[in-house]
């Protein structure tokens, strides 16, 4: 293979400073593949090392060898609107030629990380490292893909959610839910009043919807995944019932709502009451909720864990 | 998956089926990774097989079942859970993972399941579990899926239940342990939400399936009834927990959820299951409460249950009773009252059979106070004015509640002078219709009669024969026909009664006759034949108590004077109303104790009254066979009468001979000819110094003139039977020496028999035989006893030469 005297006998591997110790969540590589990665936030420095591998004996000429921090949105209908929000490069080597094996460090010190990493239906965004060895014919390319994870902090305003909705003389609902911004592994506590029922209910459910909003204008487009159905209630309440909510987000796929992200996309999450009553006709009201990431807490005690899972709104 | 479509029971069947099926598998992945302890596989395989419970096509029974096999595995979970914790594997957030599950039905039991674990290992969280899960399960509405999560909320926390009053289980942080207000709170919470639920029931479906839910109903009633249950084991609950928090809690979501089939069990529940202590001190609330309760509840049924079992309380042997300041009679005087007033739809019997339960109480725990009974009936009669009640139909329910009533202080104090204390007994009575008023009046005879109750004093018998009117005299409301078999029955209990008015003072004893008499004046020709003669043999009995006292009474000898002229008044009654041989015996009968009293007038009485019975014999008999009884009365009254001077004597004995022989029918003559004869015997004058005359020569006409007579028939086997009686007669009077009677006329009697027997065929004479043979054997028998007798007696030889 090697006509050249040189060629892929050369193996690229970017180490990571402080990998072994540092956080990794399992994400989404493509559609049927997941990996874990590590996970960066806002403003850390990322670090590490290139290494270069030769075969003992082999040579490799090179126009240069840079490292690159990229951080990409990718919108999937549209193949060519690929966009780098952010690329740093460091020159690792000058050109040369390279005997043996060698090592390079490197820094991006303080790295801005605006976005969270997001693999959605027709969105991702992706942040990744990427060496290139220059050559003559083809370079030689090494990526690493990292995730990044937008922290926030307590929301100053975070009144609860309640509303009256019905329809005349046919069903009137008071809903309310304990707050309007939820973190990732928050519980949403509430409860369902009925002010009037007319219609025979079969049940009713909790669902949290997912829209994911890409592009602009006239080419906006929409799509809606519901992430999680909670069934909150069975059977048929009479006026002057009081029905619990308690929802765990938690276990489920979510990420922060997220905000015309770089004019490119945005992610909202809704939490949809749907009743359905014995004809199947389905009564619902959307109500959009904020989600957000908050640092990680060590784990709890189990009184907290008693307090936290037994939690009822009004109570 | 309408719920009034349930499918038929084939289809049930199949259905039930199929889910155990799925129970049993899911059950048997679940444990498979509980073995592997892979605990979150198994929950989900648990999920599975819980959400088999979210059906809505079977019907409540086989729903139970499937709820049964369901928990069955839910328990291994349990214990599996139990085991892992205790083992110091906690999974601190098992509590949130199981509210993962999408479905609600699986959440909750599987959140119940996993939460009394965590109560079990975790004291310090029982307080915010109980409460989380008994909130949580609101989630479902569904009536019938409800009541079985609830159910089963209540059975898993049953040995877990804090109870005690100051939380001696403390909380890991040094937080206030759970105590028994958090279990009351937690059960009343769940009896609220699952008594909602059963309620609800009634109102699904389509109105034409009414009976089956009601019966769906009562078929799950006691699901609910198990909170009621649960809060009775408490031991920790009090009287006055009880009474504060528990009964209230209950009897508010009794009273407001307005469903009668509700109502009626839970009230039915409270008095089964909380001990009676309790039900004392809490009357008030709960008969208010019942007050409250929907119209078309039943509400004497529940009374009388709390009435019940309270009555069985006070009598019971362990000597606690009921407490002094438990005004237990008033309350629910009071109480009762207040039901009636308010519940103006009740109807008349439930009222009466409430204050028939209430008399019960009266007596049963306050024996000696029977104006508590009045004041029952009185509270009854004043509802019937109310209600403007008039007359109560026979066999209608209300007739049927009164006569319960009315028969209680019967049967209890078995003493109707205690009844004739009852100011409202008779007022009450009076609004029964004829039939049952005389029902009630013969059982009152009855008792009477069956408990020797003395009626002593002429007041209480004029009330007595008021109360039992319907039995002395005609009413204005009864039936143109009677049955003759129960009216002759009734009478006879009144005659037998009459025995029973006595004072141990001759004089009262008197009133009280009198007083009978003119009650028993008022019965009316049919009547009086049955107490005539009654009050006329006391008034007889009468007489000689009064000269028993002799010594201490002079006017003892006006006093029976004027019984027997009494008497005479009484008897010469019912020969006006056409009874014949009554009054002859009871003017026979007067002669003779007239005869044995020795007053001064007695030998005129005697006299009198034979000579009466002589002329009603003569003026009123009739019937030959009423002849002859008559005649031997006679002949027998006169007899034993030994008052009469010989100048009385001779013409009453004339008289019976005379009477005897112009009887129409030989053998009848003949027989009492021959009956005649013992008058000449043993008649006794005051001449013959009161003993037997023993006119032999007239004896031995008599039974002369009887064989003349008996020769007269014309039926050989009467004939027969005639001279078989009367050598018998000749016997008789030969033993005792009657001089006249020889051997020679027996032996040609006795040869006359013997003759006459041989002619006849034997069937037709079996029996005269045998009477013969009777009467020789009797012969030999003396015989041989004077031989014996000779030995050391020189007598004369009895019988000597008697041809047998």
């Amino acid at each position: 293979m090697n006509f050249f005297g040189f060629g892929s006998g050369a193996e690229i591997e970017i180490l990571l400073d402080g990998a072994d110790k540092r956080k990794k969540v399992e994400h989404k590589i493509s559609e049927n593949k997941s990996e874990e990665l590590s996970v960066y936030y806002d403003g850390e420095t990322v670090s590490g090392a290139v290494s270069i591998s030769l075969k003992p004996g082999g040579k490799l000429e090179h126009k240069g060898i840079k490292i690159e921090l990229i951080g990409q949105i990718e919108i999937l209908y549209d193949r060519a609107n690929q966009h780098d929000f952010a690329t740093l490069t460091k020159q690792l080597a000058s050109p040369g030629i390279l005997n043996q094996s060698k090592v390079y460090a490197f820094e991006f010190p303080h790295v801005e990380k605006p976005y969270e990493s997001y693999f959605g239906s027709n969105v991702r965004l992706r942040y990744s490292l990427k060496v290139t060895v220059g050559r003559r014919l083809t370079d030689l390319n090494k990526e690493l893909e990292f995730v990044v994870h937008t922290l926030s902090t307590y929301p100053d305003t975070n009144t609860s959610i309640k509303m009256e909705v019905g329809i005349e003389d046919c069903l009137h609902i008071e809903f309310e839910y304990n707050k309007q911004k939820y973190h990732l592994k928050d519980a949403i506590i509430g409860k369902i009043y009925f002010l009037l029922v007319r219609v025979k209910i079969k049940h009713m459910e909790m669902h949290v919807i997912k829209r994911e909003t890409t592009g602009t204008g006239p080419s906006v487009y929409h799509d809606d995944d519901t992430v999680a159905k909670f069934e909150i209630m069975d059977g048929a309440p009479v006026k002057g019932e009081s029905i619990p909510i308690r929802l765990f987000l938690g276990g489920y796929n979510l990420t922060p709502s997220m905000r015309d992200i770089n004019r490119k996309f945005s992610v909202k999450y809704f939490l949809n009451l749907v009743l359905i009553d014995e004809e199947d006709r389905r009564y619902f009201k959307q109500q959009e909720i904020i989600l957000w990431r908050k640092g990680d807490v060590p784990r709890r005690q189990i009184n907290s864990a008693i307090e936290e899972s037994t939690q009822r709104f009004g109570a | 998956m309408g719920e009034s479509a349930l499918p038929n029971s084939e289809e049930q069947e199949r259905l039930l089926d199929e889910a155990l099926q799925v129970v049993k598998r899911e059950s048997f992945h679940m444990k498979r990774e509980l073995d592997k302890n892979k605990l979150m596989d198994g929950l989900k395989h648990a999920s599975d097989l819980l959400k088999e419970l979210r059906t809505s096509a079977l019907t409540p029974k086989n729903y139970y079942e499937l709820y049964m096999a369901v928990c069955d595995e839910l328990r291994h979970l349990q214990i599996y859970l139990t085991d892992e914790f205790q083992k110091g594997r906690l999974v601190s957030d098992l509590y949130e993972l199981v509210q993962y599950a999408g479905n609600i039905i699986p959440r909750l039991y599987l959140l119940v399941t996993v939460g009394v674990v965590y109560i079990k290992v975790k004291p310090g969280s029982c307080e915010a579990i109980l409460k989380d899960l008994v909130e949580m399960c609101r989630g479902v509405q569904h009536p019938l899926r409800g009541l079985f999560l609830r159910n089963y909320l209540l059975q898993c926390t049953k040995n877990v239940l804090p109870d005690t009053c100051d939380g001696e289980q403390k909380g890991d942080n040094g937080d206030k342990g759970a105590t028994i207000q958090n279990s009351i709170d937690f059960i009343l919470l769940n009896f609220a939400e699952m008594n909602k639920l059963w309620v609800r029931m009634q109102h699904l479906g389509h109105s034409r399936e009414k009976e089956r839910r009601e019966r769906e109903r009562q078929e799950l009633r006691i699901l609910v009834g198990t909170n009621l249950v649960r809060l009775s084991q408490l031991e920790a609950v009090d009287v006055n927990s009880y009474r504060k928090i528990v009964l209230n809690g209950i009897l508010e979501q009794a009273v407001s959820c307005r469903d009668p089939i509700a109502q009626e069990y839970l009230m039915e529940c409270i008095i089964q299951v909380f001990p009676d202590e309790f039900h004392l001190q809490t009357l008030r609330s709960f008969l208010r409460a019942c007050a409250d309760l929907h119209p078309q509840v039943n509400i004497r049924n529940t009374i009388i249950a709390l009435i019940d079992r309270l009555s069985h309380f006070a009598t019971k042997d362990d000597g606690t009773g009921i407490p002094n300041d438990v005004m237990l009679f008033d309350i629910f005087s009071e109480q009762i009252a207040n039901i009636i007033e308010v519940r103006p739809q009740m109807k008349l019997e439930d009222v009466v059979s409430m204050q028939t339960a209430l008399v019960n109480l009266a007596f049963n725990c306050y024996p000696e106070r029977t104006d508590y009974v009045d004041r029952v009936l009185e509270a009854t009669v004043q509802v019937f004015e109310t209600r403007n009640v008039e007359l109560v139909m026979n066999g209608s329910h209300l007739c049927k509640e009164m006569c319960e009533l009315l028969q209680v202080p019967i049967t209890i104090y078995n003493n109707i002078l205690t009844i004739l204390q009852l100011q409202y007994f008779a007022p009450l009575y009076e609004h029964l219709d004829y039939q049952s008023r005389k029902k009630i009046a013969v059982n009152m005879v009855s008792n009477a009669l069956d408990h020797n109750t003395v009626v002593s004093s002429p007041e209480e018998t004029d009330l007595f024969l008021m109360l039992v009117s319907p039995l002395i005299q005609d009413q204005a409301d009864q039936p143109a026909d009677i049955d003759e078999e129960d009216f002759i029955e009734e009478q006879g209990l009144v005659g037998r009664f009459a025995h029973m008015l006595y004072s141990d003072d001759p004089d009262q004893h008197f009133q009280i006759l009198r007083k009978a008499q003119s009650h028993f004046a008022k019965g009316g020709n049919k009547r009086m034949r049955f107490t005539f003669p009654a009050v006329v043999c006391a008034s007889y009995s009468l007489t000689l108590r009064f000269k028993e006292q002799k010594e201490e009474d002079a006017a003892w000898q006006k006093k029976c004077q004027k019984i027997f002229e009494t008497c005479r008044s009484v008897i010469n009654t019912l020969c006006q109303a056409e009874y014949s041989e009554l009054p002859i015996r009871l003017f026979l009968q007067g002669a003779l104790a007239a005869s044995e009293l020795e007053f001064e007038n007695h030998e005129a009485v005697a006299y009198e009254f034979i000579s009466q019975a002589f002329s009603i014999y003569e003026e009123e008999i009739a019937d030959s066979r009423a002849q002859l009884a008559a005649v031997m009365l006679l002949v027998s009254t006169i007899e034993k009468c030994k008052c009469f001077s010989e100048e009385s004597h001779a013409p009453l004995r004339t008289q019976c001979a005379h009477a005897a022989s112009r009887l129409l029918k030989k053998p009848d003559q003949s027989r009492a000819v021959a009956h005649v004869a013992h008058l000449f015997w043993s008649g006794c004058t005051q001449e013959t110094d009161k003993k037997e005359m023993r006119e032999s020569r007239r004896v031995v006409e008599c039974l002369k003139k009887a064989i003349r007579t008996a020769n007269q028939c014309m039926e050989p086997a009467v004939q027969l039977q005639l001279f078989v009686e009367i050598l018998n007669k000749y016997i008789y009077f030969y033993e005792r020496g009657c001089t006249g009677i020889t051997v020679d006329l027996l032996n040609q009697l006795i040869a006359k028999i013997r003759e006459e027997l041989g002619g006849l065929e034997s069937s037709d004479c079996e029996v005269i035989q045998i009477h013969f043979d009777n009467t020789l054997r009797h012969i030999q028998q003396l015989v041989e006893n004077s031989k014996e007798k000779d030995l050391t007696n020189d007598g004369e030889k009895l019988f000597e030469g008697i041809l047998l």
